[in-house]
């Protein structure tokens, strides 16, 4: 069999086109299993090329270029594992591995109800995954406890988008759009090391000089303002609501709103006005550390270029991984809203979606809140809808569940999951307070882990299912522009590995799950366009043959129209057409009771955290640290701090460094940069155990989106290596 | 049982205080009364003299919204004044013939503009009455008195350099009028600023087109103008200065006369406790302005840093969030209600000149010098960690900077001209956070961009960030032949991904080359 595919990059959302081939002279790998790392990685299966694509343009960055290495990457999981009573994972056959969770799934439900079990999801699913994982969730477990680690990544934005616009598609423009800009504001994003092909849309800005980055960090993208490029604002982390305030106060105050666009197509100017009225410059300055000159500066610049050639403000994690979340992204719509940007032709609004299908998952049912199609699940008629579609009366659907920061919360708890489903996450390293989301695992009467390596998380299951990898499958994912795409199978995967949609048909069948599910991705994408018809995000006209022909299709694609590239340019998705202008402001921060406790106990001032990406890795790092190359380049997690903060505690460049607070102890080497605000401090969060950033991170969220507080930590830091009885006390506490 | 709750004033303090308390009303824990003596509900004073010089609309300005508040059930009266407190009935006597009674009584009246002591003007300070073309600056009334003004490119005199006094004259200038400052002392700010950065900001003010006359006693005002209004500032050495508008930017005074009246204790603002209450009145509080946070006792520890009002809005608004949780707390019944952590005493002010052309920053004491006694003794100075004082200046460039630090802290900060430090200095003031020791680091934030790379020479250098390629790879697929950019990302994949080094692709095999032919 000829391997080969044209398909697209495993990870994240910008979803670059890659053509997979069969290298001319393989020799054969030796055969994947679980033997130890030998010293020469085997030759990679399939060489990876670039392929030209609107979006990436033929470039791939380093994740992309070794992507193929882990097919038959010594450590891959090919059978499936059980836990002894040892601790010890050993293989078993999949009818064992079934009944085994049948069993456990059955009994869990029999003396703590449906709600017991619990699915937590991924981003990085295919649609056809991420429809039928909601579904078997509702149908086959009969649960309302369903939630994905896209609540830690897109749930801010995807609530304010929805709260101004009536909807959520990540960039409502296709990505070229960005090109003729004048004036491009990004707040919260570090594209250069994140997906380093994007880049190539911000030229056009950066010849303009108006490439205008807010990050705490002068970050790779942060540089790229220099030399005439554009403007680098640098605030205290947690203050970008006031800053957005402080934009849209110059923006009313100098006159550069658009009036008539406000009076045409918008709601609730006046409140917005009234509420940014006590955010001049001047103080704005005093809350954020950024000059007001610049402030003015940057206002006047998003006013010029969208008389010129366009301007688009985006938005990142930085901005959106916060307790006001929802509020900071909305402040940014707001004022794009007041410069007329968002559907017009050359203008917009957009946040850069994260995850590989951080847009799809979002939108078929992985949600706790939400039916396939961006339906809400408490709307009736979306409820009927699905009722008619799975053939099954309306009642069966279960109702709203918890978000992913609650589910995790509940896990072991009285009334909480007791069985769980992991599929495609990591939340021992990604999840905010990772200890306790590491003791709740541990609580569990059953968790079963679907992954191709040993993540931490899957360390931790009672079972671990091997499943495909990208270059493995068939299926579609929908880009961070709200593009589908398809993604295609290059070689067969290993003989003991199946598809998640394999397992969730087998199980459904076991245990007499109502309606249908199928293990053919083709099969499942059709229901999802008869599910998602009607719904915000339908995808109704898309096909298989549609995209294998190489069509452009963006959501919204009702059947028998061609598609949605551009949204919002007559009207937007509200009942009266109009984008509605919600006033937010900074709320007084409530201290956690840990952190008052932490300040009371400890010598020396605070710093604050924030935490972030390095090029090299993706998410938790379960898949790019067992990359040869990218594990050489960035072996482990490093603490970036300002030499003068450094200074002032004794600490030199590389030194082991200890951070703490009340929730646990990160030690990792420190790397001395004055790229940083010197009361702030970075952390890499692709790291597990005593280099993972989120054993730092609290488990407070956004009241409206149930997004954590991943960037705003206090941490005490200090030469030495970290206190590491503390951590073998927890241990030996699980045990 | 709701609580009355009745709050006297309304500006913006009050509008924050009554923004924090309307989820008490939608639940029906209190009942809100805000009464306001101007025709319009809270705007933004800061604002008041960007209003005065056609630089924003009197919408914009814009704090409170009655008929939504009066829709969130809040009880508004507007253009309507308070005759008297009774503290014995716990009611109010309203200029509109009501008496509403209150549980919770919650003064924030603000203050008034202070007449100066000059020939042919009244200084009564309860019926200022001024004569044509003199104005303070307080309200929407003055502003359209100076807009007129300012559009009819009338001469301004500003009588007084404070932070007021001087934003009105910059932004009057830098739209077009002529103005002229009047202060007294060597130079302008004088109650905040050192004599090396005054000097500088009045040279930074005459180079915006600001006249600034200094050491200036003011006696009298003449009134010569054909229709009887002002003409010239008088001043004690005989001279005049003419105009046709003047405008008083002398400072406030609390307004505290009400207080006064129903017989509470009152200093420079109403005596309040560190949790705002009125001295000996659980029923009455007051904020903002008007208020002067000092405890009874006189060894409280809370209240050992107190100082009376700041004139800023900053602290005002922060004890209205404040008192809100806390009369929330109260009208819930809360047991817990004493247990509200109060207020953390609030650091002195910090000044940042609001204006376009220039740029100021000044905070806490900045008195010292670097050549003091005190800054040179070596050793701690009565126990406490000496003063060390750290300044620069380049007047030709308008730009000085002065940090005085203790132990590393800033007690006191001027920046003029130096945007980036400025803003800087403030947080690390606000913070209370440590300077880092070498303080020309601080002063960096306003030079150039960093240059390039240090290590750009260097052949082992990272060229091609995304695929992780060094330069001496690259230099030796040139070697083996790679003439061009594209040949270049086909061998090492240097250059496919964001594309940011193709220039220094380009500079490597041109080195190549060049290297080749020499």
């Amino acid at each position: 069999m000829t391997n080969g595919a044209d398909t697209h990059c495993p990870y994240c959302a910008l979803q670059c086109a890659m053509t997979l081939t069969t290298p001319a002279a393989l020799t054969p790998a030796s055969r994947p299993g679980s033997a130890p790392v030998p010293e020469q990685p085997a030759a990679a299966l399939l060489d990876v090329a670039g392929r030209d694509f609107p979006t990436n343009r033929g470039g791939l960055c380093r994740k992309g270029w070794t992507s193929a290495s882990l097919l038959n990457h010594p450590g891959r999981v090919t059978e499936p594992l059980l836990k002894g009573a040892d601790g010890v994972h050993r293989p078993i056959g999949w009818d064992e591995a079934l009944e085994r969770i049948t069993t456990a799934v059955k009994s869990t439900r029999a003396r703590h109800g449906a709600d017991a079990v619990g699915v937590f999801g991924g981003g990085g699913l295919t649609n056809e995954k991420a429809y039928q994982l909601g579904k078997f969730a509702r149908l086959a477990l009969g649960t309302s406890r369903i939630d994905y680690n896209g609540r830690f990544c897109m749930s801010s934005a995807a609530a304010a988008g929805m709260r101004a616009f009536g909807l959520d598609r990540g960039l409502p423009f296709p990505l070229e759009d960005l090109d003729s800009a004048s004036t491009i504001l990004m707040l919260g994003s570090n594209v250069a090391e994140t997906m380093p092909p994007f880049v190539q849309h911000l030229q056009g800005a950066r010849d303009a000089g108006g490439l205008i980055v807010v990050d705490p960090r002068r970050s790779a993208t942060a540089a790229f303002t220099s030399d005439g490029g554009g403007l680098h604002l640098q605030p205290l982390p947690g203050t970008d609501l006031a800053l957005l305030l402080g934009l849209a106060h110059v923006v009313i105050h100098e006159g550069l709103a658009d009036a008539g666009y406000i009076a045409a197509r918008t709601a609730g100017y006046d409140a917005v006005v009234r509420s940014v009225a006590a955010y001049w410059p001047e103080r704005v300055q005093s809350l954020t550390g950024v000059p007001a000159v610049l402030i003015r500066d940057t206002a006047r610049r998003l006013a010029d270029g969208s008389r010129r050639g366009g301007s688009y403000i985006l938005t990142g994690r930085g901005v959106e991984q916060h307790v006001d979340g929802t509020d900071t992204a909305t402040a940014a719509i707001n004022l794009s809203l007041l410069l007329g940007l968002p559907g017009s032709a050359r203008s917009g609004y957009g946040t850069l979606t994260g995850q590989g299908n951080g847009q799809g998952g979002r939108e078929h049912g992985q949600k706790a809140d939400q039916l396939p199609g961006y339906r809400k699940i408490t709307d009736p008629a979306a409820r009927a809808h699905m009722a008619e579609v799975w053939g099954v009366p309306e009642s069966l659907i279960p109702g709203p569940g918890l978000p992913a920061v609650q589910l995790l919360k509940s896990l072991g708890q009285p009334d909480g999951v007791r069985c769980l489903f992991v599929h495609g996450a990591n939340v021992a390293v990604s999840a905010p307070d990772a200890n306790a989301v590491i003791a709740g695992l541990r609580s569990l009467d059953f968790l079963v882990v679907c992954d191709f390596f040993l993540s931490e998380t899957a360390a931790e299951a009672d079972l671990i299912l091997p499943v495909t990898q990208w270059a493995e499958e068939e299926g579609t994912l929908t880009n961070l522009e709200g593009r589908v795409l398809r993604r295609r199978r290059a070689l067969a995967p290993p003989p003991g590995v199946r598809s998640e949609l394999w397992i969730m048909t087998r199980l459904a069948e076991a245990l007499d799950a109502p309606s249908m599910f199928s293990e053919d991705p083709e099969t499942v994408f059709e229901e999802l366009r008869l599910a998602s018809s009607g719904g915000l995000a339908d995808y109704s006209g898309i096909d298989y043959a549609m995209l294998d022909r190489g069509e452009a299709a963006y959501w919204p694609y009702p059947a028998g129209s061609t598609g949605t590239p551009r949204l919002f340019l007559d009207s937007f998705a509200h009942a009266d057409g109009r984008a509605v202008l919600t006033p937010v402001t900074p709320r007084r921060r409530a201290a956690s009771a840990s952190d008052a406790a932490d300040a009371a106990d400890r010598a020396g001032k605070p710093m604050t955290l924030i935490t972030g990406r390095l090029m090299e890795h993706y998410q938790s790092g379960a898949q790019t640290r067992r990359v040869a190359a990218l594990a050489a380049a960035q072996p482990e997690a490093r603490l970036q701090i300002h030499p003068a903060a450094a200074a002032a505690q004794g600490i030199a460049e590389g030194d082991v460094v200890s951070i703490s607070n009340g929730r646990g102890e990160v030690s990792c080497r420190a790397e001395l940069s004055t790229d940083i605000r010197p009361e702030t401090v970075f952390l890499p969060f692709h790291f597990p155990e005593l280099e993972s950033a989120n054993r730092l991170t609290e488990a407070a969220t956004d009241p409206i989106s149930g997004m954590p507080e991943f960037k705003f930590s206090k941490v005490w830091v200090k030469p030495g290596a970290a206190n590491l009885r503390a951590n073998e006390l927890q241990k030996e506490g699980a045990s | 049982m709701t609580e009355r709750i009745v709050v006297v004033g309304f500006g913006p303090v009050a509008a924050r205080l009554v923004d924090e308390l309307l989820p008490a009303v939608q639940s029906g824990l209190a009942h809100l009364t805000v009464v306001g003596e101007e025709a319009e509900a809270a705007y933004n004073r800061v604002l008041v003299a960007d209003l005065g010089v056609g630089r924003t609309t009197a919408s914009a300005l814009a704090l409170s919204d009655a008929a939504a508040l009066i829709a969130d059930g809040v009880d508004v009266r507007l253009g309507v004044r308070v005759r008297r407190v009774d503290r014995a009935r716990q009611q109010l006597v309203l200029s509109d013939g009501t008496s509403p009674g209150y549980d919770r009584l919650v003064f924030a009246t603000g203050s008034r503009p202070v007449i100066p002591n000059l020939t042919g003007l009244n200084p009564d300070p309860a019926a200022p009455v001024l004569p044509a073309g003199v104005t303070a600056l307080r309200d929407l009334r003055d502003a359209s008195v100076l807009h007129a003004a300012v559009a009819g490119g009338k001469r301004v005199v500003v009588l007084g350099g404070g932070v007021l006094g001087l934003e009105t004259a910059l932004a009057a200038a830098e739209e077009g009028a002529t103005v002229t400052v009047v202060h007294n002392g060597p130079h302008p700010l004088g109650r905040n600023i050192d004599r090396g950065g005054g000097a500088v900001l009045a040279a930074s003010l005459r180079n915006c087109g600001v006249r600034v006359a200094g050491n200036a006693r003011s006696t009298g005002v003449e009134h010569n103008a054909p229709d009887g209004g002002f003409s010239a500032l008088l001043l004690d050495d005989g001279s005049a200065i003419d105009g046709d508008l003047l405008v008083l930017s002398c400072g406030v005074r609390p307004r505290t006369e009400l207080a006064e009246g129903c017989g509470l204790s009152t200093g420079a603002g109403i005596l309040v406790d560190h949790k705002l209450r009125a001295h000996h009145e659980p029923h009455i509080f007051a904020i903002g302005d008007c208020a002067e946070v000092r405890c009874p006792e006189p060894d409280c520890t809370e209240c050992r840093t107190a100082r009376g009002p700041s004139g800023l809005v900053g602290p005002g608004w922060r004890q209205a969030e404040w008192l809100a949780e806390y009369l929330t707390l109260l009208a819930s019944g809360a047991p817990d209600a004493e247990l509200l952590q109060a207020l953390p005493p609030e650091l002195p002010g910090v000044v940042v000149l609001k204006a376009r052309g220039m740029n100021m920053a000044v905070a806490g004491d900045v008195s010292a010098d670097p050549w003091d006694e005190e800054a040179l003794t070596a050793g701690a100075v009565n126990g406490r960690a000496r003063l060390q004082i750290a300044q620069w200046a380049d007047p030709e460039h308008g730009r000085y900077v002065k940090m005085t630090t203790r132990a590393g802290v800033l007690e006191g900060l001027v920046a003029v001209g130096m945007p980036r430090t400025g803003a800087e200095l403030v947080q690390l003031f606000e913070r209370g956070a440590e300077l880092p020791a070498d303080r020309s680091l601080l002063l960096r934030l306003d030079g150039p961009d960093q240059a390039a790379a240090a290590g750009a020479a260097d052949p082992e250098r990272t060229v091609c960030r995304c695929a992780g390629v060094s330069g001496t790879k690259i230099a030796a697929a040139v070697t083996d032949g790679c003439g061009t950019v594209a040949e270049v990302s086909g061998a090492t994949r240097a250059g496919t991904g964001c594309g940011g080094c193709h220039d220094d692709i380009k500079g490597l095999i041109e080195k190549h080359f060049q290297g080749a032919v020499a």
